[in-house]
């Protein structure tokens, strides 16, 4: 690890370098790359059959990404260790600038240099590595004690509140969410899952009374989507209509009707699955959703091999962040989960949260080429 | 400690993998088990709903069949009309735009309405094509068109509208179509397109689902937004099928004429003397007519009203169903004007009803034939029987007058049938029974619908002793007897049961069924079973009635040489006559207010020695059947026979 202190440092460096190419996981590289190059055919069908204004953008953020996650993926983790507080700090900064001076009405977005930035996608991949470095040395720290979990739920609170309030409710509950599996991963006493579980359903009248009258909708519109055809219901009925009208093989590729005559809406961002469902059916979703299940699996692998907590904590944490992702995102097209905003990751056109999943997955190629028990 | 703890660690991340694992893996499960239900299970269901996202079919009316008359001239048609259609979008301010339409064309109430009634309830913003009015005239067309600049939202298209060619000569058998109602779609009898005609009356009505054709469609791809981005044909219209009748339009035409005639005089409005009488009497009736009808006096009177049906022998074609009066159908294409439909529909005349089958009428005498033939059969009377007339018969309490107010003195039953004697047919009825006399009638097509090709045709009636008890629960009475035995009282037919009833005498071994379709085969009919020596009788008599010396018919031959035509007339009382009128002696028919004059009728066949045309002429009210129906029925058979 001290290969600073090396006397043959060119050289080493180099041999390193390779060594370290050799180690990483290249199936979950391939993986990705296939994933992504899925989300820019699928990209380039929704434009009808064009490269702009998706495919082409994705492919080279893409690109750009597995670059970065390569990158990412030969720097030790003892780097990022010592970088998660600021990072925390800094993603949080970032979603309080975001709530003061946040672009259009709804304020996610911060702009810089042209680039539109979401900062409430990099914060789960703070949060995670903060958790991790919080319960790395584990030896110091009860798990019993209920105290021990006051601060990681502070950790998980402070970004789940700002981004809910932003208003972005999918986001914030997926930060809440990513952040109590964590938790329970690594052993919070049931009785306050329980607890706190009770707590969180004495609260709901309270929550229901802070959200905003379009988040309020989408959760009754999702509760009965025939109420609202032509407004908020409306999504959703088209994206069941598309999914739907796929059966086994689909339409074809470049042939969704709902999806050519703008049946769909946000069929680039968070529609995409259903646009994929409507042209390749059935048989395309199951080979789609087993790829992520796949990859899933790949990377929860590694958290049983890696043998620092930190480690295991960030590939956990990165594994469930794309589950989530994914269950969210398709659940929520199909119609299982109200319409929160999710976008399906690596497939979906945001740069944001591309590069966020690919970092995270840098990051657990990282965790994995370092491990010294391989 | 540590190694153990790590350990204890290790242990329960692995449990809590697990635990969290099976969540995924339930989640995924549900997941996959969602697509399964929407994409497998409920496939067609959202497939159907996809369909009816991406295409918005057109219904296209096929193009109606034409009616053409046996020898193709066109009886209804359709011709190429005009219509307005608004190019709407959310943009467009509809009221402005109508008000300046209407300031260069006129648009009849009732389509503005309907459009009106079309912009409000339209379901979304989406633009879409509003039918204004369906009836564009020339002049309209180009008038909008020099100001087309003007109107960038407004456009015509080609429709189809019926046309009658006709006019009313044909009116009540052709019919007419109309803008289906929610009855019709209620019926099952259609399905609900705008602007889809249907028949409503006559043979457009009988033969609608024929004419009709079937539907096409046209299937526009439409985007979320309701742009069209593509358009095909998906599935084409068929057009109507042409339906050629058996009338003969030359024989309608004359008889129609005929028929408003009379015996009146045709004059036309350019004489001075009707000049005169119109200005004084300020009647709009005759404003647009080219000629009035004068009686002797020379005073304009309305034409006739009555019914004239000729009829095949044979095969039972009907070669011309008049009824007068008649009215336009053509008014009905367009969108009927209520106040025009108010005033046929008020009209006393009764202008709608189909005269020839939907009429009822007391047959009189024209129906003694028949009685005749029922004592033959039935044997009560023969060849020789002999009664004496003295102008009336004492039947219980009352007198049952003859016609011929001194009597026929010793009639037989031939001289009956020539001379129209009553109270011969008094005595023979007594004998026969009112129930052989009403089974004769039957069997020779009175007192039952016919099978024409037309929807509304009356019953009439054919009493008999249990329709009597059954009606009034009262017995039959032996006066009523007689009334019947000469076509009066409970008797109703109407004159195509009587060109029915004629043809078969004359045909003298088969029931002719009548029939408006041009048969290209031979049609199959049932026996009649009646003795041919009978029928041979009968038509001998009733050839009398025209060539014999006392014929009530007599001075109207068509003047073949031993090939005449043979008939009996028909005069019918409409209002009882009093004894007391009776002593004071009966007013003259043309004195009498035109509601109490009596019907003559005529019916007959030609010529005598090869039958082939039967006639039944009904003159409402026209006095009486030997000079009045009669001569109408000799012209119109000189007519067809060319004589």
């Amino acid at each position: 690890m001290n290969y600073r202190k090396n006397k043959f440092l060119k050289e080493s460096f180099l041999n390193l370098f390779l060594s370290k190419l050799f180690r990483l996981n290249w199936v979950i590289v391939f993986c990705v790359f296939l994933l992504c190059l899925i989300g820019v055919a699928f990209l380039y069908s929704a434009a009808g059959g064009q490269w702009n204004p998706w495919a082409k953008s994705h492919l080279y953020r893409s690109i750009i990404g597995i670059g970065l996650m390569l990158l990412i993926a030969l720097l030790p983790p003892k780097f990022y260790n010592n970088l998660s507080i600021s990072c925390f700090i800094l993603g949080l900064l970032s979603l309080l600038f975001v709530k003061f001076f946040g672009q259009g009405s709804v304020q996610r977005w911060i702009s810089i240099g042209g680039f539109n930035f979401q900062p409430s996608e990099p914060i789960k991949l703070a949060l995670i590595l903060v958790l991790a470095k919080y319960f790395d040395n584990i030896s110091k720290i009860d798990l019993q004690k209920v105290s021990t979990f006051l601060l990681p739920i502070i950790f998980i609170l402070l970004p789940g509140i700002f981004v809910v309030t932003q208003p972005d409710l999918g986001t914030g509950l997926a930060i809440i969410l990513l952040g109590i599996a964590i938790l329970f991963y690594i052993g919070i006493p049931l009785k306050i899952v329980f607890l706190s579980f009770i707590v969180v359903i004495s609260c709901v009248p309270i929550i229901w009374n802070q959200l905003y009258e379009y988040q309020k909708n989408r959760i009754l519109v999702f509760l009965n989507p025939q109420s609202d055809s032509l407004g908020s219901g409306y999504q959703i009925i088209q994206s069941k209509i598309a999914i739907g009208s796929g059966g086994l093989f689909g339409k074809g590729y470049l042939l969704g009707s709902q999806s050519r005559l703008n049946y769909l809406p946000e069929k680039h961002t968070d529609f995409v699955f259903t646009l994929i469902s409507e042209e390749m059916g059935f048989l395309g979703s199951l080979i789609l959703i087993f790829l992520f299940c796949f990859l899933i699996a790949l990377i929860m692998r590694i958290s049983f091999i890696v043998d620092t907590v930190f480690a295991k904590i960030v590939v956990f944490g990165v594994g469930f962040l794309i589950f989530l992702y994914v269950a969210l995102n398709i659940g929520m097209v199909c119609g299982l989960l109200p319409v929160v905003g999710a976008p399906l990751p690596l497939i979906s056109h945001g740069g944001t949260s591309l590069i966020t999943v690919l970092i995270g997955i840098g990051l657990v190629l990282s965790m994995s080429v370092h491990n010294k028990r391989i | 400690m540590k190694s153990k703890n790590k350990k204890l660690l290790d242990q329960k991340i692995s449990r809590r993998f697990l635990f969290l694992f099976l969540i995924k893996g339930i989640a995924i499960g549900a997941i996959s088990w969602r697509l399964f239900d929407l994409q497998l299970i409920e496939n067609q269901k959202y497939k159907k709903l996809s369909d009816g996202n991406q295409f918005d079919y057109l219904i296209i009316p096929p193009e109606r069949g034409r009616i053409l008359d046996r020898q193709n001239r066109l009886l209804a048609g359709n011709m190429d009309g005009f219509s307005l259609v608004l190019k709407w979008n959310k943009k467009i301010n509809v009221d402005v735009i109508l008000k300046n339409t209407l300031s260069i064309i006129s648009i009849n109430k009732k389509d503005i309405k309907n459009f009106n009634l079309q912009i409000k309830t339209m379901k979304n913003n989406y633009p879409k094509e509003v039918l204004i009015t369906k009836n564009l005239s020339q002049k309209d067309v180009s008038r909008l068109a020099v100001r087309r600049i003007n109107f960038p939202e407004i456009f015509f298209s080609m429709s189809k509208n019926r046309i009658y060619p006709q006019g009313n000569i044909v009116a009540h058998i052709i019919g007419y179509t109309g803008i289906f109602s929610k009855t019709d779609v209620k019926n099952g009898n259609v399905i609900s397109v705008p602007g889809l005609d249907i028949g409503k009356r006559g043979l457009e009505k009988y033969f609608d689902l024929q004419l009709r054709g079937m539907f096409g469609r046209k299937r526009n791809e439409v985007t979320s937004k309701g742009y069209i981005i593509d358009s095909q044909i998906h599935e084409t219209t068929i057009s109507g099928k042409d339906l050629q009748v058996s009338l003969d339009m030359r024989l309608q035409a004359f008889a129609f004429q005929r028929l408003e005639q009379g015996n009146y005089n045709l004059i036309s409005t350019d004489d001075k003397s009707i000049k005169k009488q119109l200005t004084i009497q300020k009647n709009n009736k005759y404003l647009d007519k080219k000629y009035v009808y004068t009686n002797k006096k020379n005073r304009i009177v309305s034409s006739e009203s009555g019914s004239i049906i000729v009829m095949d022998i044979d095969n039972g074609e009907i070669l011309c169903s008049v009824s007068t009066p008649s009215f336009n159908p053509n008014i009905f294409s367009n969108g009927l004007d209520i106040e025009e439909w108010n005033k046929l529909r008020n009209n006393k005349k009764s202008p709608l009803l189909n005269r020839s089958m939907s009429g009822l009428y007391s047959p009189g005498s024209t129906i003694k034939m028949a009685v005749a033939l029922a004592g033959l059969e039935a044997g009560v009377i023969d060849y020789k029987t002999n009664h004496f007339c003295s102008g009336k018969k004492e039947f219980g309490n009352n007198d049952f007058h003859c016609w011929a107010k001194n009597g026929h003195g010793n009639v037989s039953l031939m001289q009956a049938i020539e001379q129209s004697c009553d109270v011969f047919f008094y005595e023979i009825g007594l004998k026969i029974g009112i129930d052989r006399i009403a089974e004769m009638l039957k069997k020779l097509g009175l007192g039952q619908y016919s099978n024409i090709e037309i929807n509304d045709k009356a019953k009439g009636v054919v009493p008999n002793l249990d329709w009597k008890f059954k009606r009034d629960g009262i017995k039959w009475q032996l006066g009523e007897t007689l009334n019947a035995s000469i076509g009066q009282g409970f008797i109703l037919s109407t004159p195509l049961q009587l060109v029915t009833m004629v043809s078969r005498i004359a045909n003298g071994k088969v029931s002719v069924e009548p029939s408006l379709l041009l048969k290209k085969t031979n049609r199959k009919f049932d026996l009649l079973n009646i003795n041919y020596d009978h029928i041979k009788f009968i038509k001998k008599s009733m050839e009398q009635v025209v060539v014999g010396k006392k014929g009530t018919a007599r001075n109207y031959k068509i003047g073949l040489k031993n090939n005449e035509m043979a008939g009996k007339t028909g005069t019918v009382q409409v209002v009882g006559i009093s004894d007391l009128e009776r002593e004071k002696g009966l007013l003259k028919n043309e004195d009498r207010p035109w509601k109490k004059r009596d019907h003559a009728l005529f019916v007959g066949y030609a010529p005598v020695k090869k039958p082939k045309y039967a006639i039944c002429v009904v003159v409402e009210h026209g006095g009486s059947g030997s000079s009045v129906a009669a001569p109408i029925a000799r012209d119109v058979l000189k007519n067809i026979l060319n004589v």
